[in-house]
């Protein structure tokens, strides 16, 4: 239960921290940069995509979803920790009777949290795209749409706990940033890469030609390990 | 002016040991990686092929994004522990301040374009090239590239001035950013998206339909409206802000 308050004391925290509204933002632009796409190009792209205008615009959309699963788990990640650094809260913060596996564990819930609902704008918001470009409202498919956003989520995790491991350990935020930021980029070429490797797994997840098993499996397994290592360093580390 | 030469110094002690050194190494170092790994048929200009291919990963997002995170790295000790405060005491003028931090910036750009040229030519020579080296093309895409990023370290420098996180301003920036992997595709948008305009002016001459102005690649109007119009607005956003400030 401690877990519980220090995440309901999080949510306090993060309010007008501009979190939530990276977390809108990054959801509706995408949105807003395909509906512009579509709007711009209407006749070429509805007749390249004659027989099925929804997977047309599903595929459109999913080019952009795992770089910007990264690079929205980045920002995230360090404007989190940031809540922390940003006024020295942390001894003050440790000094309360919970313990830090909990502070610790909030952290990441929140984090968790956050994605998610970025996710599910994602999901609502491509629903909404498709109809408003007119797309037949009877053959919505609805499965695939929350697959979009959730499955890519999922298997991003592992860069998302190494992120938020790394912005609350360092003050300095360019390093784990930069960090961030390369490996986002670096997921572009994802297609080229074998399927072990994590960065690639976002775009497996969805477009793979095995099932979605691996990368998803693999993304929640290697988030959960590097978020115990996570832990172990956080429960020994000299607060400053 | 004085005031301006002496915070410029006091930006370089400030930077001295810092982790700068590495964020300007990432570009090229990805650059190198990806040029070792990738395919080149030398046909005709295979140098100019080689930087084609590069700047697919260097000026269309890591300019862009590099710009923003040196911004954001340069205002990072002023906004920690009440520097702003200890800094403007000190009798220098805001638009002193203001300036050097820009130079800063600027100039960490045109030492990541240098670095950005030596991984061109140590993949180029791994490689075995064949020669001469195009040196003049060479050095208008990169100077291009270079130009074309001078706006938005200013608007990066306005909004890292603002907020006081690091990701807030990069968030900015990264979400102008992605849009450019459409953008760049279309003849007519194109040339009006400030962020894609380091892309556009990086591409070597000729791969452009009316490149070629000057010593740019870019044409003329895009130069004109899009780099010059976008850096005259987003200069003065963050220069009058400064001034303004309250601290």
């Amino acid at each position: 239960m401690m877990v519980a308050r220090a995440l309901s004391a999080d949510f306090l925290k993060m309010r007008r921290k501009g979190i939530w509204l990276l977390v809108i933002l990054g959801s509706v632009g995408l949105l807003a940069m395909q509906g512009l796409n579509f709007g711009l190009r209407y006749d070429y792209l509805l007749q390249r995509y004659q027989d099925d205008p929804w997977a047309g615009l599903i595929g459109e959309i999913f080019s952009f979803v795992p770089i910007s699963l990264f690079l929205g788990t980045t920002l995230i990640a360090s404007q989190i920790a940031n809540v922390e650094h940003g006024s020295n809260s942390w001894k003050q913060l440790l000094a309360l009777p919970i313990s830090r596996g909990s502070v610790f564990t909030a952290k990441y819930l929140l984090g968790i949290i956050a994605l998610a609902v970025s996710c599910l704008i994602l999901s609502c918001g491509t629903v909404v795209l498709g109809l408003a470009l007119k797309f037949s409202p009877d053959h919505i498919p609805y499965l695939t749409i929350l697959k979009l956003s959730f499955v890519p989520f999922l298997a991003s995790l592992p860069l998302f706990a190494l992120e938020l491991w790394l912005s609350l350990t360092f003050k300095n935020q360019a390093l784990p940033i930069t960090l961030g930021i390369t490996a986002a980029i670096a997921s572009l070429f994802a297609g080229n890469y074998p399927e072990w490797f994590p960065l690639a797994w976002p775009l497996l997840s969805f477009y793979g030609k095995a099932s979605p098993a691996l990368p998803v499996g693999g993304g929640i397994i290697l988030a959960f390990i590097i978020y115990l290592a996570g832990m172990g360093q956080f429960r020994g580390k000299d607060v400053d | 002016m004085l005031s301006y030469f002496r915070v410029l110094s006091a930006e370089r002690l400030k930077m001295s040991r810092s982790l700068i050194v590495l964020l300007i190494l990432v570009s090229p170092l990805v650059s190198v990686l990806v040029g070792l790994l990738s395919d080149v048929d030398s046909r005709q200009q295979p140098w100019l092929v080689l930087l084609g291919a590069l700047s697919m990963l260097h000026a269309l997002l890591f300019m862009p994004i590099m710009s923003g995170i040196f911004a954001a790295f340069i205002c990072r000790y002023e906004h920690q522990g009440g520097g702003w405060k200890q800094l403007l005491v000190l009798p220098v003028t805001r638009s002193g301040v203001f300036l050097a931090k820009y130079t800063v910036i600027i100039a960490l750009l045109l030492i990541m374009q240098v670095l950005f040229l030596g991984a061109l030519l140590l993949v180029g020579a791994v490689k075995g090239l064949p020669g001469p080296i195009p040196w003049t093309e060479i050095g208008r895409s990169l100077l291009g590239g270079w130009v074309a990023c001078l706006p938005l370290a200013a608007l990066q420098l306005a909004a890292s001035l603002m907020w006081s996180s690091f990701a807030a301003p990069l968030a900015l920036n990264v979400m102008f950013t992605i849009p450019n992997m459409l953008v760049v595709n279309s003849a007519t948008y194109g040339p009006y998206y400030p962020w894609a305009q380091p892309f556009l002016a990086t591409l070597p001459a000729g791969t452009m339909e009316g490149g070629g102005f000057g010593a740019l690649n870019l044409p003329f109007e895009s130069l004109m409206i899009t780099v010059v119009g976008s850096f005259v607005v987003f200069f003065l956003i963050g220069w009058v802000y400064f001034r303004m400030k309250e601290v």
